[in-house]
């Protein structure tokens, strides 16, 4: 199962875009663990996921994440971001995952 | 548009640093997580003093019943917002102790104290030739302590650390249980700090003939404070806000962890005065900028943009948008309308997006400062409150959400006629991508 974790300043306006990307792994019958978290929170629960995206507002993170986790951390396109394109977001992650 | 890019390139390249300095910075964060650890316990202490000030409770109790009634929950609100300073101090040492990997509860707790070594022990009392001993006045751990107890909460932290970190601590031998050696291991670090803080007191005392407490809050904390509560203060934070956002950056965040102890401070200094006597000194607070800037639909107020496209504007890059942002919108997010418009680095945009947030806060500000609308009692508010209910609740009135209307109405006049010329771009590119398929088709036919 792909655990995929989104962080912002308050998990509010990533968790929009997290029930896009949950429908869409659903449609794929892809079984994924998705959810969004605030930026303190992001840094406990970074150990529970296997990719990190963080809201393009919050870009500024990047370094300090990746600083703290070895695991892939990738801020999200804009773009996909303001439409709240659960597919482009979702396909993100996968890559990252490899 | 080279032009345009390379200048944007620039800023962006000044604004990202000073976004990430801002939001990282291990004190910043201390403070903020500071402040988080008081919400809870000031949002208790909010809900009570709502319902002793419901505006209706006069007309079925009688003022005597009323004037029990209120003092009942009178303790609600002394023990959470009357001694903020108290949860502040505590947070700092403990978040900063926490964020050197030292141990955070002794942190928290020698800040504490530290802090209280500060305090005088005594009040004076009008028409009482000699201070009455043995006390611990209740407004200095409150508002007016706030500043020194930030001062205290980092200074003391540090000290702590540095002391732990330097191992200078007594160690047990092993088989000593765990609790037993970690009370121990704090030993040296807390008499030391301890040590400093009283120094300290006794020099500003004995010397200086006063104490710390009135000597920061005279020196530091009231001419921040005031200045904050101005309007060309307030409008220079908001135009940054509007400025980090243009750039794709969380500008209330970044903003905030300058300005929050200001601002908490000003609400905390209101909340006191209106639980004491109804009156509210500070028109400037925290529940300002989120009622009246954050609280109309997000940063930028932008509902009133979102409820402008849905009615007015044809264009379906525009009207799919609209429908995404409503939402979330109502809840005052706008991250949809911010990426998605989109607002980030959009020269057409760049103009109502500043321009009408500086209006809107001008106008609440002289709505308030005019007695029109009483400004906000301080107590707190979640932001994701919808308009119009955010504002009679932060204002005790009526007129609190109605100028939130009034805001509404000005954000949408001044964005018309930038949406509309969007709106015309949108529709010619969508009618000549139909063309061009169209005639692609007649070929293909």
């Amino acid at each position: 199962m792909r655990k995929i974790m989104l962080a912002c300043s308050s998990g509010m306006s990533t968790s929009i875009l997290v029930s896009k990307m949950q429908e869409h792994a659903k449609g794929l019958g892809e079984e994924a663990k998705i959810w969004a978290v605030g930026q303190d929170q992001a840094m406990k629960e970074m150990s529970g996921a296997d990719v990190i995206l963080i809201g393009p507002q919050m870009r500024f993170l990047l370094s300090k994440f990746q600083q703290a986790t070895d695991k892939p951390v990738e801020v999200i396109d804009m773009m996909a971001y303001g439409m709240a394109d659960g597919k482009a977001a979702y396909e993100q992650a996968v890559k990252l995952m490899g | 548009m080279t032009e345009n890019s390379k200048w944007f390139d620039l800023l962006s390249r000044f604004l990202m640093p000073m976004a990430a300095f801002l939001n990282n910075s291990r004190y910043l964060q201390t403070l903020r997580d500071a402040f988080m650890l008081a919400f809870p316990i000031t949002m208790f202490g909010s809900l009570i003093v709502v319902v002793a000030n419901l505006p209706f409770l006069d007309k079925f109790m009688s003022p005597g019943v009323l004037d029990a009634f209120k003092t009942s929950l009178g303790n609600a609100p002394s023990a959470t917002m009357g001694i903020m300073s108290l949860f502040v101090v505590f947070g700092i040492g403990y978040y900063l102790s926490k964020s050197y990997e030292v141990e955070a509860v002794f942190g928290g707790v020698i800040a504490l104290v530290s802090f209280l070594l500060l305090t005088p022990f005594f009040v004076s009392v009008e028409n009482v030739a000699d201070p009455v001993g043995n006390v611990i006045p209740l407004d200095r751990l409150g508002a007016k302590g706030m500043f020194l107890a930030m001062i205290t909460g980092f200074l003391a932290g540090e000290i702590y650390r540095f002391i732990v970190q330097k191992n200078w601590t007594i160690k047990m031998p092993a088989g000593v249980p765990t609790a037993v050696a970690k009370s121990f291991s704090a030993l040296v670090p807390a008499l030391l700090t301890l040590t400093v803080f009283l120094g300290i007191n006794i020099a500003v005392t004995s010397l200086l003939d006063t104490n710390l407490h009135d000597l920061i809050f005279n020196l530091v904390q009231k001419p921040l404070v005031n200045l904050g509560n101005g309007l060309f203060p307030t409008l220079i934070a908001i135009f940054f806000v509007q400025l980090f956002w243009f750039f794709g950056l969380h500008g209330q965040v970044i903003v905030n962890s300058v300005m929050d102890p200001i601002w908490n401070t000003l609400s905390l200094e209101n909340l006191n005065a209106y639980t004491s006597n109804g009156e509210i000194p500070n028109i400037i607070s925290k529940q300002f900028i989120e009622i009246y800037t954050v609280g109309i639909g997000g940063s930028g107020s932008t509902l009133a943009v979102v409820v402008a496209i849905l009615l007015f504007m044809r264009s379906k890059q525009m009207k799919q948008i609209g429908k995404l942002s409503i939402g979330p919108g109502i809840f005052n997010v706008n991250e949809p309308m911010i990426f998605g418009l989109p607002i980030v680095m959009n020269p057409l945009i760049m103009i109502p997006w500043i321009v009408a947030p500086l209006i809107t806060v001008t106008v609440t500000y002289f709505a308030m400062s005019t007695g029109i609308v009483p400004p906000p009692t301080g107590v707190a508010v979640p932001w994701t409150v919808p308009m119009f209910i955010s504002g009679m609740m932060a204002t005790n009135s009526l007129a609190g959400g109605l100028l939130q209307l009034v805001n509404f109405a000005i954000i949408m006049a001044v964005w018309f006629p930038f949406l509309v010329f969007i709106d015309r771009l949108n529709l010619k590119k969508e009618r000549e991508e139909a063309n061009t398929t169209q005639e692609k088709n007649q070929q293909i036919g």
